[in-house]
């Protein structure tokens, strides 16, 4: 199924002067410079943010919404992701902060904590105990590591566990909750999700594994962080705050294995490092694996590409602030009811994540065995030292842009200059 | 079958570059358009004869052939051999040292695994001379 797709990355032309700094580190290759300007592959794109982190010109950003979009509804949720509380300075209390974000203009703020907590005991006491369950189970709670799997990793999406991310939970509790508390309709109620991360900003307009996502408004942190620390220093914080020591840490990588109380997960950080360890898997070579956990930012969440803190300064404010919190605990029988409600679907992945071929140079093998041959041909030819000049990341990149069809104006200056000195 | 042909040499002890051959034809085979399927288990067999030349041959190449229909990749080293190939397909038998073992290799499951991951797979060596490994992994059809 074809559909439009939507993408959060975007690119400021007028700031873009054409250096190859994206080029470089894109973990899909999406990125190309055409006419001087660099243009995203959208079908090769996973969000993941790299671009925008490395541009020095910083003509990479996301599209959001805006706040004004709140307006249009009756009785309006926040859940900010939780990284927002490592995001102040001093000594912000997590209600503190929390009464910040509602001062914004929100009639309620709802904790992503609800999400993680159910995710947890979910993978503890339903999925981890499931032999039939491929292993290593690959957590889904990084959207740009999901897109990645889809293009790079089709044969590991069996993996995935068909769990929904926090913020998507607690959007749907959220609703439901807020549907029943008010009497309004499911529409005249806005969830807002406050993001540090482009690929979420993406699946909450182009959904993975779900029809539709429970979240109305996407803010980036970024672009409403203004709002909340100007409200942050006005005094009497409500007691909004429900938050345990591990839904704190949990979108800081390590924070999804560690509460599972197993000694075989693996938290991997970084998008690059990330792809090295799924090849592992992929290749059968990390036997005994029960539960992999690959986060696209350093650091996690912490580190998206939509935060303000640093992500090393916001990771350590975030540990100073489960010092005062409680250790998760759950009954029994709500950790029945939350099983419950991954079984019923309500939490669940309910659509099957399909594999994107979008690496391949051709529908027709033998044509793509005739494209590959002259690509091999090519690099006989091409310098091979990637300085991306030609607007193709690799001299590789190049030759398979001019098999396919995509670059024509596009030279190798260094083939050229050589060319020219030999005559 | 003249359709496409790739070499990689593999040298000796290079436990840097180990594995990098098994994964350019992953990406290959991928680029090609074969079904994922297939080139996973291509491309863990491929690793597994690869590892085994770095560990335990003089060194050798691997070449990989692909046909619309099936993909071929054979392993060649330039010695010592095999003295028994029949047990050396046993699963866990292997002649690696304690040192390679404690690296994670050489639990003896090498040729066996190769074999499990191909649709055709046959061994030729004999001590003093190379070994050569052919494999064989069909293509699904209307991918």
């Amino acid at each position: 199924m074809k559909r439009d797709y939507f993408h959060s990355v975007v690119l400021d032309d007028d700031r873009c002067i054409g250096c190859t700094s994206c080029l470089k580190v894109c973990p899909t290759e999406a990125i190309r410079l055409r006419d001087g300007k660099a243009r995203i592959i959208d079908e090769k794109c996973i969000d993941c943010g790299e671009c925008i982190r490395i541009c020095p010109n910083h003509a990479k950003s996301t599209v959001t919404d805006t706040l004004d979009k709140i307006r249009k509804f009756k009785y309006t949720i926040a859940i900010p992701s939780l990284v927002l509380y490592g995001q102040f300075p001093g000594n912000a209390g997590i209600n503190e902060i929390l009464t910040a974000v509602k001062k914004v203009g929100f009639d309620e703020i709802y904790e992503a904590s609800k999400g993680t907590e159910i995710i947890t005991n979910v993978l503890k006491n339903c999925i981890l105990t499931d032999p039939n369950r491929k292993r290593p189970i690959i957590s889904s709670a990084c959207p740009a590591t999901l897109r990645l799997i889809q293009i790079r990793f089709p044969e590991l999406l069996a993996n995935v566990v068909d769990i929904e991310t926090p913020i998507e939970i607690a959007a749907r509790l959220a609703k439901n909750e807020a549907i029943k508390k008010t009497g309004l309709s499911a529409d005249e109620i806005g969830v807002v999700f406050i993001s540090p991360c482009t690929a979420r900003v993406t699946s909450v307009k182009n959904p993975l594994g779900i029809e539709k996502s429970y979240i109305d408004v996407v803010l980036s942190m970024k672009a409403v962080y203004g709002e909340i620390l100007r409200n942050l220093n006005s005094s009497g914080a409500e007691i909004i705050s429900t938050s345990t020591c591990e839904s704190l840490l949990w979108p800081i990588t390590g924070g999804q294995g560690e509460p599972l109380g197993i000694e075989n997960y693996l938290a991997v950080d970084g998008i690059h490092e990330v792809i090295k360890v799924l090849e592992e898997i992929e290749m059968d070579r990390l036997d005994g694996l029960e539960f992999f956990e690959g986060m696209a930012c350093v650091g996690g969440c912490v580190g998206g590409p939509l935060t303000i803190e640093n992500t090393f300064i916001a990771k350590s404010r975030m540990k100073a602030l489960t010092k005062g919190l409680t250790k998760s605990a759950t009954s029994e029988e709500e950790i029945k009811a939350q099983i419950g409600m991954y079984q019923d679907g309500l939490i669940r992945l309910t659509e099957q994540i399909e594999p994107k071929a979008i690496m391949r140079l051709d529908d027709d093998i033998s044509k793509s065995i005739k494209k590959m041959e002259m690509i091999k041909e090519m690099l006989k030819h091409l310098p091979g030292i990637d300085c991306g000049v030609c607007g193709s990341p690799t001299c590789r990149a190049f030759a398979e842009d001019i098999v396919k069809g995509e670059s024509k104006k596009a030279i190798c200056i260094v083939k050229t200059t050589e060319n020219l000195k030999n005559k | 079958m003249e359709d496409i042909r790739y070499m990689f040499n593999i040298e000796k002890d290079d436990f840097v570059r180990a594995g990098e051959a098994s994964s350019k034809i992953k990406n290959i085979l991928g680029q090609l358009g074969m079904d994922s399927g297939s080139v996973r288990k291509i491309a863990i067999a491929t690793y597994e004869a690869e590892m085994n030349i770095v560990i335990h041959s003089y060194g050798g190449q691997i070449v990989l052939e692909v046909a619309p229909d099936f993909i071929k990749v054979t392993a060649s080293d330039r010695g010592p051999g095999i003295a028994d190939v029949k047990l050396a397909m046993q699963e866990g038998y292997s002649t690696a040292s304690e040192k390679v073992r404690e690296m994670g290799f050489g639990a003896g499951m090498g040729l066996p695994n190769m074999k499990r991951c191909a649709d055709r797979f046959c061994v030729h060596s004999s001590e003093g001379e190379g070994t050569i490994i052919e494999m064989e992994v069909d293509l699904k059809a209307g991918d």
